[in-house]
C-alpha cells in the first residue's frame, strides 16, 4: 500500500503498453514514421496537431491509399469546389451571361428601328429601342465588370484549395490513429499504404475533376454533359407492351378475377345489411354498447359523440359505406394475413422471399395499382376493397411473424416434452402467447384501411371519401374539412373498441 | 435385475453441427477428439459416449457444470434432442425406433419433467397450468382439474389454483412446474435443474419436499443439477460429467470416499462426509484391533456398524473408549478407535 494514498501500488505504476510493433503491422509503408506520431497522439491530451506532409501533399489520393474512404470523398467534393472556382477565375467566360442578354436587346432594339423606319408606331418604336439599348449598354458594362473580377474567383479557389489541404494534413495523422484503433478490432478494416486503392482513387478523380470542371467553367457544354442520353421510344414499347399485357390478363383471367369480385361482394354485402340497411337508432345503440361492453364507459362515450357529429351533419349513411369497406377489407386482411404470419414464423426461406413483397405493398404509391385493378375488377367499391387489402395486410403479416417467433422456446419446448402435437402446441401455446403482437397487427390493419378511404374512392368506391375528394375537386375547404374530421372519428372508435378490448384482457 | 433398469443409454453420442454425421463417423473411424472435431467440422460435441442406468425408484443424479452436457444428456431421455448415435431404452422400449404419435404416447403418459426455468404457460392459471398435460392427453375437464387439485396438494399450493403464475413467487412456480410433472402419474420424473434458479433458503425448502414426495411415490428420477450438495442430498446415485463424459458413476459415499480423478476429487473436498461415511467403511476387523494398554473393549459402547459417522461422534464425545461395531445380528464386528473417526470425518477413509 502506498503511504499518502491509501492505494495499492499495484495502479500506481501502471507498466507502458507498447503498441508499436502492431502500429508497423497496421502502417506497413513508412512504418517507422506511423509507429511513433500514433504513440504520440495516443499519449496527447493537448490535442495537439501532428501535421503529416504526406497527406497535405497528396491530398485526397493519400487518404485513398491509406484507406480512409470517408476523407477521400469529403475531400474530393471540397477539392472540387475549389478548382470549379480557379478554373472560372482563369478561363471561364463570367460575363456571358450577361453578354448574351445585351446582344437580344441590341437585336431586338435594331429589328424596332427598322419598324420604325417603316413607318409602324414610330414614336412608340423608336422609345422603346433606346430604353432597350440603354439596358444593353448596362448589361455590357455588368458583363465586364464581372470578367474583370477573375482574379477574386481565383484567389477564393486558390485559397480554398490550400486551406484544404492545410486541413487534411493537420487531420491526417488524427484519423489514420482512429482507423488503427478500430482495426485492431476488426481487420477487415483496411491498413496499409495500398497501390490498388491509390490507382483506383485516381481514376476516380480523372472521371470526375476534368468533366465537372468543363461542366461548369465553359460557357455553353456539349450537351451530352448536361442532359441523359434518352430515348422516349423505349418507354413508348414497354407502355404499350404492358398495356397489351394487361389486357390479355384481364381477358383471359377474367374467371378468376369474378370469381374474386363475387367473394368479396359477399362479404361487403352481408357486412353493409347490418350497418347500412338496419335502422340508424340500432346501429347506433348497438356500437355504443360493443364500446361500453368491450372497452370502457369513456370509449362509449366517444362513440356517441363521434355518432351524434356524424349524423347530425348529414353523414350517417356515408360513413356506414366507409366502415362497411374497412371492415370488409380488414376482414380479408385478418383471414389472409394471419395464416401467411404463422407460416413465415415457422419458414425462413418463405419469408425471405416475401419480405421485399411486403415493403412493396407498403411503400408503392396506391395509385399505381389502382390502374391494374381497374383492368383487372373495373371500378366500384370491390376494386376499392381489394386496392385497401393490399395496402393494409402487411403489418398484420409481419407482427403475427414477430409474435410468434418471440414465443418462449422454453415453453414451447416443455409442451413438446409434455407429448403436445405440433397442432396443439400452435393452438394452445404459440398463438395465445403471441396474440399481443398479432392484435396489434390487426389494429394497425384497421387504421391503414381507413387511411386508404379517400384513394379508393378514386376508382369509384363510395363513402366518405367520396365527399372528401369531391370537396377537394371543388375546393370546398369547408366540406373537406367536416367530411376529413368524420373519417378521423370512424378511425378513432374502431381504434379505441379493438384496443381497449385488448387492454382490458391484458389486465387479467 | 434387468428389467429393474427404467431408463438406459448405450454409447450415447450427441455432436452438433451441420457435419454432424462425418464428425461422428471420424470419431469412430479415426478416434479424433474434440478439439479436432472442432477445428475440422464445425462441430461441438454435446455428449460423448453416454452410457448409465437408472433402477426403478432411484433418484439419479447428473452433477457437472454448465456447458458439461448434462442438460443435453437428460433431453436424450425423451427424445426433445435426438443423438447422433447410440441407443435409448425406456421402460424396456427402445425409443429410438417410436413412431412420432407413439414418441409422443410416452411422452405424455410416462414421463413427467421440471425445467430449470419453469416454462408455465403465462396466459393459463395455475389450475389449468398443471392440468395441461391431461388436457393433451383429452381427459375430461372434471377429470382434469380433479389431478390438478391432487397434484397442487402434494406439492402444498392448495389456494393457488386460481392464480396465474407469475402472481406467484420462483419457488412456488417450480412447485406448479412439480405439480404439472407429477399429474400426469409418470413412471419417471426428468428434472433439469429444477432449484438452480432458487434462492439457497427456498432451495433447501424445495429439496426437503421433493424428498418427501419422493419417499411418498417413489418415482425413477433423472435428476440434473450443477450443485453437488444436493446431488448428494437427493441421489441414490450420482454421475459426474465432464466436458460430455460420465467421469464416474457412484453412491454418494463411493464418489466422496474414493473419486475417480483429481476432478471429482476437487469437488468433494470440501464436502461433508459426517452423513455420508458409516461405521463399516473406517471400521478396523475386531480380529486385527490391538488394544492399548489399559484398553478392555467390554466397556466399550456397541453401535451398529450401519450409523454415518455424525452418529459416531455424537457416541464417542461420551466415552474414552473405541467404539465397537456390530452387525444385525448384534456380532461385534469392528472397532472404531478416535483416531481413526479423526481420521475418516477428515479424509474419508
Amino acid at each position: 500500500m502506498s503511504e499518502e494514498t491509501g492505494k495499492p501500488d499495484v495502479l500506481k505504476e501502471v507498466p507502458e503498453l507498447d503498441l508499436s510493433d502492431s502500429i508497423r503491422d497496421f502502417a506497413g509503408t513508412n512504418a517507422e514514421y506511423y509507429a511513433k506520431t500514433i504513440t504520440k497522439i495516443q499519449a496527447d491530451t493537448e490535442n495537439i496537431k501532428f501535421w503529416n506532409m504526406a497527406a497535405a501533399l497528396l491530398g485526397p489520393v493519400w487518404s485513398a491509399a491509406r484507406g480512409l474512404w470517408s476523407m477521400f470523398w469529403l475531400f474530393t467534393l471540397g477539392e472540387l469546389v475549389a478548382l470549379v472556382q480557379i478554373g472560372k477565375g482563369i478561363w471561364g467566360d463570367l460575363g456571358a451571361a450577361k453578354m448574351a442578354e445585351a446582344e437580344k436587346f441590341t437585336q431586338r432594339a435594331s429589328e424596332l428601328r427598322i419598324e420604325a423606319a417603316n413607318g409602324d408606331n414610330a414614336a412608340t418604336s423608336l422609345e422603346i429601342a433606346e430604353n432597350l439599348e440603354s439596358a444593353a449598354e448596362i448589361a455590357i458594362a455588368e458583363a465586364q465588370a464581372l470578367g474583370d473580377n477573375w482574379w477574386l474567383y481565383l484567389l477564393f479557389g486558390v485559397t480554398a484549395f490550400v486551406v484544404l489541404r492545410v486541413v487534411q494534413g493537420m487531420y491526417a495523422n488524427r484519423l489514420y490513429e482512429m482507423q488503427y484503433s478500430r482495426w485492431l478490432v476488426n481487420r477487415s478494416i483496411p491498413s496499409g499504404f495500398n497501390w490498388n486503392r491509390l490507382g483506383y482513387a485516381i481514376a476516380i478523380l480523372l472521371f470526375i475533376v476534368p468533366l465537372t470542371l468543363y461542366r461548369f467553367t465553359v460557357s455553353t457544354p456539349v450537351s451530352w454533359t448536361i442532359d441523359f442520353p434518352a430515348n422516349k421510344d423505349y418507354f413508348t414499347v414497354s407502355s404499350n407492351w404492358l398495356d397489351g399485357w394487361f389486357d390479355r390478363t384481364a381477358d383471359t383471367g377474367k374467371e378468376f378475377f369474378d370469381a374474386i369480385t363475387l367473394v368479396a361482394q359477399t362479404v361487403l354485402d352481408t357486412i353493409e345489411l347490418g350497418l347500412v340497411d338496419t335502422p340508424w337508432p340500432v346501429v347506433a345503440v348497438l356500437l355504443v354498447l360493443v364500446a361500453w361492453r368491450v372497452a370502457s364507459i369513456r370509449v362509449a362515450i366517444f362513440t356517441a359523440a363521434s355518432l351524434t357529429y356524424i349524423g347530425i351533419l348529414g353523414l350517417w349513411e356515408a360513413s356506414m359505406v366507409s366502415i362497411v369497406m374497412v371492415g370488409t377489407a380488414s376482414f380479408f386482411c385478418i383471414l389472409i394475413g394471419i395464416p401467411l404470419g404463422i407460416w413465415f414464423a415457422g419458414n425462413e426461406r418463405a419469408y425471405t422471399a416475401a419480405r421485399p413483397v411486403l415493403d412493396l405493398m407498403q411503400t408503392i404509391p396506391p395509385f399505381v395499382y389502382l390502374i391494374p385493378i381497374i383492368a383487372f375488377f373495373g371500378t366500384g367499391k370491390v376494386p376499392g376493397v381489394l386496392a385497401t387489402i393490399i395496402f393494409a395486410m402487411p403489418p398484420v403479416v409481419r407482427l403475427t411473424a414477430l409474435g410468434m417467433r418471440q414465443v418462449s422456446p422454453m415453453v414451447k419446448e416443455a409442451a413438446t416434452a409434455f407429448g403436445a402435437t405440433p397442432r396443439q402446441i400452435l393452438f394452445g401455446v404459440e398463438l395465445p402467447l403471441a396474440r399481443p403482437a398479432i392484435m396489434t397487427g390487426v389494429n394497425q390493419t384497421i387504421l391503414m384501411s381507413l387511411s386508404m378511404v379517400v384513394i379508393a374512392s378514386l376508382i369509384g368506391a363510395k363513402g366518405l371519401g367520396q365527399e372528401v375528394l369531391v370537396a377537394l375537386q371543388f375546393v370546398a375547404k369547408g366540406q373537406g374539412i367536416l367530411s376529413g374530421l368524420a373519417i378521423l372519428f370512424c378511425a378513432m372508435m374502431l381504434d379505441r373498441i379493438v384496443q381497449g378490448r385488448f387492454q382490458r384482457q391484458e389486465e387479467r | 435385475m434387468k428389467d429393474d433398469v427404467v431408463i438406459e443409454l448405450k454409447n450415447a453420442w450427441k455432436i452438433f453441427g451441420t457435419k454432424a454425421d462425418e464428425a461422428m463417423q471420424a470419431i469412430e473411424t479415426a478416434g479424433i477428439g474434440k478439439t479436432e472435431v472442432l477445428e475440422q467440422y464445425g462441430a461441438v460435441v454435446g455428449i460423448a459416449d453416454v452410457s448409465f442406468n437408472v433402477r426403478r425408484g432411484e433418484i439419479f443424479c447428473i452433477m457437472g457444470l454448465s456447458g458439461s452436457g448434462k442438460s443435453t444428456l437428460v433431453r436424450h431421455v425423451n427424445r426433445l434432442i435426438e443423438p447422433t448415435s447410440g441407443e435409448i431404452w425406456l421402460l424396456g422400449q427402445d425409443v429410438m425406433k417410436l413412431s412420432p404419435s407413439a414418441l409422443r404416447e410416452v411422452r405424455a403418459k410416462r414421463i413427467g419433467m421440471v425445467f430449470q426455468h419453469m416454462a408455465l404457460l403465462p396466459h393459463r392459471s395455475v389450475r389449468d397450468n398443471v392440468a395441461y398435460p391431461l388436457e393433451i392427453r383429452g381427459e375430461s375437464k372434471a377429470r382434469r382439474w380433479n389431478v390438478s387439485q391432487h397434484a397442487l396438494g402434494l406439492v402444498g399450493l392448495e389456494g393457488f389454483e386460481d392464480r396465474f403464475p407469475r402472481e406467484l413467487s420462483g419457488g412456488m412456480q417450480q412447485r406448479v412446474g412439480l405439480a404439472r410433472a407429477l399429474a400426469c402419474d409418470p413412471d419417471v420424473l426428468l428434472m433439469d435443474e429444477p432449484f438452480s434458479a432458487l434462492d439457497p433458503l427456498i432451495r433447501r425448502q424445495l429439496q426437503d419436499q421433493f424428498m418427501a414426495l419422493s419417499e411418498q411415490l417413489h418415482k425413477t428420477t433423472l435428476f440434473i443439477t450443477h450443485d453437488l450438495d444436493e446431488a448428494i442430498r437427493l441421489g441414490t446415485r450420482i454421475a459426474i460429467m465432464k466436458d460430455g463424459r460420465i467421469v464416474q458413476i457412484g453412491t454418494p459415499e463411493e464418489i466422496v470416499t474414493n473419486p475417480a480423478d483429481d476432478y471429482v476429487r476437487d469437488f468433494v473436498q470440501n464436502i461433508s462426509k459426517l452423513k455420508l461415511i458409516y461405521a463399516h467403511t473406517i471400521q478396523v476387523p475386531i480380529g486385527d484391533y490391538v488394544a492399548a494398554a489399559g484398553e478392555d473393549l467390554s466397556l466399550s459402547p456397541r453401535v451398529s456398524q450401519d450409523v454415518d459417522l455424525d452418529h459416531l461422534v455424537d457416541v464417542a464425545v461420551t466415552t474414552n473408549q473405541p467404539i465397537v461395531t456390530t452387525d444385525e445380528a448384534g456380532t461385534e464386528i469392528g472397532v472404531v478407535s478416535k483416531d481413526r473417526l479423526l481420521q475418516g470425518i477428515k479424509g474419508g477413509k
